[in-house]
């Protein structure tokens, strides 16, 4: 009898199974298109193009791994993977742990937490452009606003843009001020999902704060800090509007990242090959510290 | 103790919404002043004489009308196709659960690592090939090639009951319809963060469209700024002329964050998601 039924009803859901199964497919069609063309394409073409002598007048030349030979004997190469490391090393800390902060703080039971969330992640719908053209203001050296409040606390004013020792932390500053509550948020999100049963038991236990963050909420956060570490060391690596808008990669070359570089010998000496191997060069650096980080992650949870 | 802690925390509290805002607030204080003022010893939070001057002279210098028209139209453009696209792509994903898509799930998030700066040469020389350089187009497909909207609506698709769709399939309801009319306006929440993170993204995009655009005809609103105001815009010589400089970013600003204000919910959850399942 159930085989009777089996074979009489089957055919019908199958059918229906499989034309379910097609129309969906048939949903992924357009993403599928336009993530062919305009992401995985470029992305296996740029490997490609690394490989050619290409100037934007004439035809590509296959030159083999020539390009990335060259770049490993380019000073200017070398410049810009310390410049973006630095970049990262100084912006990454103060992004994460400021982000962090700034979510316990207004995690707090204070009055007014809703509005200064809002207001201290306010920067980062500025977009880029002004972020640098506003700074550009606040640093000026002789009628900038810091360097006024600076010369009221008595302390020399600072060469911000123009001085090749600093322009880099100048830079690093701009862009915390920029992003740490994008951080902030995804922080904040972490910290919602941790149990309050969890505190209020440790508080009862007489745990102080600082106990509480070391043995719940650290532990307990640790997805979440994956993310936002993760994040940021791409976002960083990744730096270049506000460096475009500010100093160009100067004075010097003391601004000069890897996407800085990447743009200007592709779209302004317009070797197009050898940028492609920049930019291919910047995945290799970024791929690298995210598995230092990664690996660093996995120690940490089994240990 | 308590108090004092208390206290302590509400000072730290105010430094960083201070530090956060004042640099806004003294942007568009410098704004209104003129020039004379701008450059003024000791600064002035509040410019004596409040003039329009600086933004009259942008509009008259610079097709600024344009460039934000341009920036709307792009970001409303490319809001709208990254949602549809988007929303399709994530529900089918949520709901195909075999071999095949779970493979082109993981090849899609693993371009995630890849920088988007290595896709712009390839994408330079493939609407350079097509002549379709300097035109919306060129700067609106790309941005429709985007992964963390996928993410948020496979994620979003994933934890939504499936008996509603059931309900209507045995109403006899075909794919289409049931994506349409009974779970599209269910998804309001993922749609709304997958928008808003769509449409600054995309109305701050500066690297693509600097390297796309030439012309004020397409140019947008960060490509105008930063090639007519950013530090190495100026003739050499010549003094930085930041009035002008600071209205356009005041302009290009307000309206922005008044609709970031306005939308900020859906922009935190958008954000938030990508953090916690990123």
């Amino acid at each position: 009898m159930a085989n009777l039924v089996r074979s009489v009803a089957a055919p019908a859901p199958r059918t229906r199974a499989r034309d379910q199964a097609a129309a969906r497919y048939l949903f992924l069609v357009p993403y599928l298109i336009v993530f062919l063309l305009f992401r995985f394409g470029p992305i296996a073409g740029g490997w490609l193009i690394s490989l050619t002598r290409w100037n934007l007048i004439g035809s590509p030349r296959w030159i083999g791994v020539a390009n990335y030979r060259a770049l490993w004997h380019d000073s200017l190469f070398w410049v810009s993977v310390k410049n973006t490391l630095a970049f990262t090393a100084m912006a990454g800390p103060m992004l994460i742990l400021g982000g962090l902060a700034l979510a316990l703080l207004v995690d707090q039971p204070l009055r007014g937490r809703y509005l200064a969330r809002v207001l201290i992640f306010a920067p980062y719908a500025v977009m880029s452009a002004v972020v640098g053209v506003l700074w550009n203001w606040l640093y000026d050296t002789n009628f900038g606003i810091i360097n006024y409040y600076l010369s009221l606390l008595a302390l020399p004013s600072v060469p911000w843009l123009i001085n090749e020792h600093v322009a880099l932390v100048a830079i690093v500053l701009t862009t915390v001020w920029w992003t740490v509550g994008y951080n902030m948020v995804i922080f904040l999100a972490g910290l919602q999902e941790i149990p309050t049963e969890l505190h209020e038991a440790a508080i009862v236990d007489g745990a102080t704060f600082w106990q509480r963050f070391r043995s719940i909420t650290l532990p307990l956060l640790t997805p979440t800090t994956y993310a936002v570490v993760i994040l940021t060391l791409i976002n960083t690596g990744q730096v270049f509007d506000q460096i475009y808008v500010m100093t160009a990669g100067g004075p010097g070359t003391a601004t000069l990242t890897l996407v800085q570089y990447m743009y200007y010998q592709a779209f302004q000496t317009y070797n197009l090959g050898y940028g492609a191997a920049v930019a291919y060069a910047t995945f290799a650096v970024l791929l690298a510290v995210t598995l230092v980080v990664h690996r660093l992650f996995r120690r940490e949870a089994a240990a | 103790m308590r108090a004092l802690s208390r206290t302590v925390l509400y000072i730290i509290v105010l430094a960083a919404v201070m530090a956060a805002v004042l640099p806004l607030v003294w942007m568009v204080s410098t704004s209104l002043k003129p020039e004379g003022q701008i450059l003024s010893y000791p600064p002035r939070w509040l410019p004596l004489t409040p003039t329009l001057e600086n933004y009259t002279s942008v509009l008259r210098r610079f097709a600024f009308g344009r460039w934000t028209l341009n920036s709307i139209v792009v970001a409303i453009a490319a809001t709208g196709s990254v949602v549809l696209i988007d929303a399709l792509a994530g529900y089918a994903l949520a709901r195909l659960r075999s071999r095949t898509s779970n493979v082109l799930f993981a090849l899609i998030i693993s371009m995630l690592l890849v920088p988007i700066q290595a896709t712009v040469i390839p994408l330079f020389l493939l609407f350079a090939e097509v002549h379709l350089l300097d035109s919306f187009a060129a700067l609106i497909l790309p941005t429709t090639a985007n992964i963390t909207g996928v993410l948020l609506m496979r994620q979003f698709f994933l934890g939504f009951p499936m008996e509603l769709e059931e309900a209507a399939r045995i109403d006899g309801a075909g794919e289409g319809r049931i994506w349409w009319s009974v779970v599209m306006p269910m998804a309001a929440p993922a749609l709304g963060a997958v928008a808003a993170l769509t449409f600054v993204s995309s109305w701050n995009s500066l690297l693509w469209p600097l390297i796309a655009i030439n012309s004020d005809r397409v140019r947008t609103l960060p490509v105008g700024i930063a090639q007519y105001m950013g530090s190495h815009a100026g003739t050499s010589g010549s003094a930085p002329a930041y009035g002008p400089a600071l209205a356009s970013a005041t302009m290009a600003t307000l309206p922005a964050l008044l609709i970031f204000l306005l939308l900020q919910r859906y922009f935190v959850r958008g954000i938030a998601t990508t953090g916690l399942k990123g």
